[in-house]
């Protein structure tokens, strides 16, 4: 019986999940072929409940190992499954307790990878009382606010407020687009920095991250007075002629004009 | 629900009943009865299926809103006697809804002489039965309009006529709204049956029950915030741009409620102003025109600019959009406290306007507002002091607050690190160490530096300068764009009134007829004039 493969690779992946051993990896694998066999990895037909949220702990499984193994793109995948079972069998299944974890580390993911528009959409078509009460969406979501306004240090202090280890992974890559974030607003608003307060406003520890970090820049020290000045950018570009444009409205306007006339 | 507020009657319909009776032959007087209209326009119908013009179609569905309200059991059952073939299949069918003694007493010279109903007809009476039973407010009734709406669907389908095409597209209408009355909880499950009719109508070139359809799938899809799935589905159909204006001011309200979500607000504004162009006067069609209006407001301010004041004293607007009007207060107050008190104390009105999520996006767009106005008013102010007047957390926030706004664009201004102020742009002080008294460069006003500061392009060809001038003064590619724009649209309607022409069956015989009546009576004129002329002549040789 295909059904009970499932039930029994479920079982030995939720102990391998949770001493997180390396077998995780191709248990993993072994659970999405059986499946498949089962037809139960996309849905499809009728089915039983506990067969489907079986498919779910697994995919679940899946995303949160992803996660821990720094796959990426992985995760995109085993998370647009899951959303199978959480939109389509919303009646059928009782909720599942790692769905807002989940969604909320898709949050993150979204905004660590700059998709603002689908970060909204995702944020939309959540409960709106979530938003608010959650903690693992109100993260994210918060997160998101104080980027937009220029809030960077209280993103940086909620770092360490993250409601599950996973979000850890992220968060620090968060840190690197939030450095030349605040960067490039440096470069906008100072003439020069002092290099003692750079290194507090880009949150390094030591001095010589600080130093690679602005010898990326292009930022130049100044030992003596112990600052940094900014490259002028040359933002002044010269207009281009949009020819190839120009020329093409003027042909379809005459083409118009030739079949009125 | 949002569904009461979005309700949109079909269409104004012209009353002009005089207008009405010009094309249905009998001359009856200025009020006609339920069942009077009705037969009009079982007329009308009959007309159209018989010369294949969907136009009369149309024309009998025009005054289906104001028919609506009039109906009573009593007119559809004098209706169903006089325009079916008594005891026929469809009569049968249609009158168990109706429960009206049947002794009603029916003038055996008006009863259908036809031997076999034209589908055309027996449909148009369902759609009248359909909204009928809809506004009875029992819940059997409605439970019955479903049932019916849901039959005469099918067999619309199986039909494939058409002829049927704009009536069809009134019944699907009708069907979606029966679903939504009778069981708003399940309106997932009708989703698959609305695809599969979509996906048929887009094989027959069915374009009006296209766009009812696109529409109701749309509804549905943002009834439940898929706006992903959404979009998704816009991408992949096309809405007919031959539809009714209602349904196309539905469209682009919805279409714009996405755009919205995905923070392309450019293109949600565009949207929802051609909504509420298209959208029926505000005292027809009030629900809709409030909904539109307030989205529209929301994206304008996100976009940054501040609607117009006349907007809020409307007749029709002033009192739903209160709230609105307060949040565009705050916002352009620059008042974060305000703007988040007037939030909260609005909290249940926006959620149920589906505009709280957009709303709270505001908030960045306040902070900005406010600090423009600090960058305006003060050439220099300390970071604590902006802290202060922005309820912002930290000094700290603040510098990285400012530091963003000013790479942004938004404020014109640099922060001076040591002495924690932000300094106007053309306030600053050389050498940042010399605190005192401001630099008589300081003078120079912002206009100036803003022409002044970009230095023109040197050793650069002729022409790209001439464009870099051009530019400021309001000549360059950007002008282009817009004149561009224009001409494309003039193009387009005058194509579109082109193609709207219409040209009947052999009318161009009548007019051959009469240019050939014309070149005779020419040719007979230019006849005249020469023998007049030779008359004159002939005159004058005589009159000397």
């Amino acid at each position: 019986m295909v059904h009970s493969a499932v039930k029994q690779i479920h079982g030995k992946l939720q102990r391998a999940f949770a001493s997180s051993s390396k077998d995780t990896t191709p248990l993993l694998a072994q659970a999405k072929l059986d499946l498949i066999q089962a037809g139960l990895l996309v849905p499809v037909g009728e089915h039983r409940e506990q067969d489907l949220s079986y498919a779910r702990d697994i995919l679940e499984i899946g995303a949160f190992w992803s996660i821990r193994v720094r796959d990426v793109p992985a995760f995109d995948r085993y998370f647009s499954q899951l959303q199978t079972f959480y939109t389509d069998y919303q009646g059928v299944l009782p909720p599942s307790p790692r769905q807002y974890p989940l969604q909320g580390l898709n949050l993150i993911r979204l905004l660590t990878q700059n998709r603002i528009s689908d970060f909204h959409t995702v944020l939309e078509s959540l409960p709106p009382e979530t938003l608010q009460e959650n903690p693992f969406i109100r993260h994210p979501v918060n997160l998101e606010r104080w980027l937009m306004e220029g809030s960077y240090s209280k993103v940086w202090n909620a770092r360490e407020e993250a409601p599950a280890a996973e979000y850890r992974f992220f968060v620090d890559s968060l840190m690197g687009t939030i450095r030349n974030e605040i960067a490039s607003c440096e470069e906008a608003a100072y003439n020069s920095l002092p290099m003692a307060d750079a290194q507090t406003l880009l949150f390094f520890n030591n001095q010589q991250d600080l130093m690679q970090f602005t010898q990326q820049r292009g930022w130049q020290p100044d030992l003596i007075r112990k600052v940094f000045t900014f490259p002028t950018k040359a933002d002044d570009k010269a207009a281009e002629i949009p020819s190839r444009k120009i020329i093409a409205q003027a042909l379809t306007c005459a083409k118009e004009l030739e079949q009125i006339v | 629900m949002a569904d009461k507020d979005v309700d949109m009657k079909p269409l104004k319909l012209d009353t002009d009943v005089a207008n009405k009776d010009k094309e249905s032959k009998d001359a009856a007087p200025k009020k006609l009865t339920p069942a009077q209209e009705i037969k009009a326009n079982v007329a009308l119908i009959e007309r159209g299926v018989g010369s294949m013009e969907p136009r009369f179609a149309h024309r009998a569905l025009r005054n289906l809103t104001a028919l609506r309200k009039s109906l009573t059991a009593e007119a559809i059952a004098q209706a169903i006697d006089e325009n079916l073939v008594k005891d026929g299949p469809a009569a049968k069918a249609l009158k168990p809804h109706l429960n009206v003694s049947s002794s009603m007493d029916v003038d055996t010279s008006t009863a259908s002489t036809q031997t076999a109903d034209l589908p055309e007809t027996e449909m148009y009476l369902r759609l009248l039965l359909i909204h009928h039973l809809l506004s009875t407010p029992t819940e059997q009734s409605r439970k019955a309009a479903l049932t019916l709406a849901k039959e005469s669907a099918a067999k619309i389908q199986s039909l494939n006529r058409r002829t049927m095409d704009p009536i069809g597209a009134k019944i699907w209408w009708a069907y979606g709204r029966a679903y939504e009355v009778v069981d708003p909880e399940h309106l997932a499950s009708l989703r698959p049956e609305l695809l599969a009719a979509q996906r048929t109508a887009a094989l027959r070139r069915d374009d009006d029950t296209q766009a009812v359809l696109i529409n109701l799938l749309l509804r549905n899809y943002l009834h439940y915030n898929l706006f992903s799935q959404a979009d998704k589905f816009v991408s992949k159909t096309n809405f007919p741009q031959s539809a009714a204006n209602p349904q196309l001011a539905r469209n682009h309200f919805y279409l714009g409620r996405i755009k919205a979500v995905q923070l392309s607000y450019t293109q949600a504004h565009t949207q929802f102003q051609q909504a509420i162009r298209r959208a029926p006067p505000a005292t027809t069609a009030p629900g809709f025109y409030q909904a539109v209006h307030k989205f529209f407001i929301v994206v304008e301010l996100l976009m940054g600019e501040i609607p117009e004041r006349q907007m809020f004293r409307h007749v029709v607007l002033e009192k739903p959009l209160k709230p609105y009007a307060d949040i565009v207060r705050a916002v352009r107050a620059g008042s974060l406290s305000q703007f988040q008190t007037t939030l909260q104390t609005h909290a249940a009105q926006f959620t149920s306007d589906c505009t709280l999520t957009l709303l709270s996006r505001l908030r960045q767009n306040v902070i900005k507002t406010g600090l423009r106005k600090l960058s305006l008013a003060y050439s220099r102010i300390s970071l604590r002091d902006i802290c202060l007047k922005l309820h912002l957390e930290s000094e700290e926030d603040a510098e990285y607050v400012v530091g963003k706004a000013i790479r942004d664009g938004v404020i014109d201004a640099s922060i001076v690190h040591e002495r924690g102020w932000m300094v106007q742009k053309g306030y600053e002080i050389e050498g940042t160490s010399n605190g005192e008294g401001l630099g008589v460069v300081g003078q120079a006003s912002k206009a100036a530096f803003n022409l002044g500061g970009k230095s023109r392009p040197q050793g650069e060809a002729l022409v790209r300068a001439e464009v870099h001038t051009g530019l400021m003064r309001g000549y360059g590619p950007e002008v282009v764009d817009v004149f561009g724009r224009r001409i494309a649209f003039c193009l387009q309607l005058h194509n579109e009134s082109v193609r709207a022409m219409r040209y009947p069956l052999n009318a161009h015989r009548k007019e051959l007829v009469s240019v050939q009546a014309a070149l005779e009576r020419e040719k007979e004129l230019s006849r005249e004039v020469m023998r007049g002329e030779h008359d004159d002549d002939d005159d004058a040789l005589g009159d000397l």
